[in-house]
């Protein structure tokens, strides 16, 4: 396929996402570096853990294994073994299970997510931290998103 | 239409220029022809409820 650089031999090879990326973006510098500063950037500017929570939900969702296991890397191991009932557990701080709820609906009918979840994120994070937490958010599933397609039609990232 | 649900959509300045500068680059790919790059932009608008 012409718009994608690398033969899955050498895409087999990366070790990580981002070498992946690097992998299948070849020469195009510009895509290249921009997708790799926004993805640098959408985690300086969310508190990681909380992100990390909601990458994983989105990995589960999606059926990133890849990205499962790279997300449980930073999280405390009850939290992520409890993710899939995270509505009934008490682990959960509020803001998480607001951040969830949304992160859920975001992946699901992004057009649909109800005025009350938005609402309790930016009660928690406030407006503004509201409106970096869902560009964080987009950033992230459409990370996993371009990895899956990506990965079925050039190979696996190796891992 | 949704309720309006922020005052402002500003947010960190240097993230959000990084995601205009990657869009950016995005729309400067040429490999797809414009009507089916049209076509998705315009799918993937309606999907998120983006009326802009």
């Amino acid at each position: 396929m012409k718009f994608l650089s690398a033969c899955a031999y050498c895409v087999g090879m990366a070790r990580s996402t981002s070498q992946f990326f690097d992998a299948v973006l070849g020469e195009r510098a510009g895509v290249k570096k921009e997708l790799a500063n926004i993805h640098d950037l959408a985690w300086d500017v969310v508190d990681k853990a909380l992100l990390s929570l909601c990458k994983l939900r989105i990995a589960m969702i999606l059926g990133c294994d890849e990205e499962v296991e790279s997300a449980k890397q930073y999280l405390n191991p009850s939290k992520a073994d409890a993710i899939t009932q995270w509505s009934t557990s008490n682990i959960f701080t509020d803001e998480e299970k607001s951040c969830l709820r949304f992160t859920e609906e975001f992946i699901i009918d992004v057009s649909s997510i109800p005025d009350a979840s938005a609402t309790a994120v930016r009660e928690h994070l406030d407006e503004e931290g509201f409106v970096t937490f869902v560009n964080a958010l987009l950033v992230v599933e459409q990370r996993i998103r371009l990895l899956l397609v990506w990965s079925k039609l050039v190979g696996s990232t190796g891992k | 239409m949704r309720t309006q649900r922020v005052e402002s959509s500003s947010f960190n300045a240097l993230f959000r220029e990084a995601l205009s500068r990657w869009q950016e680059q995005v729309v400067q790919l040429d490999l797809v022809d414009p009507v089916t790059t049209e076509m998705v932009r315009l799918r993937c608008a309606e999907h998120h409820d983006c009326h802009t």
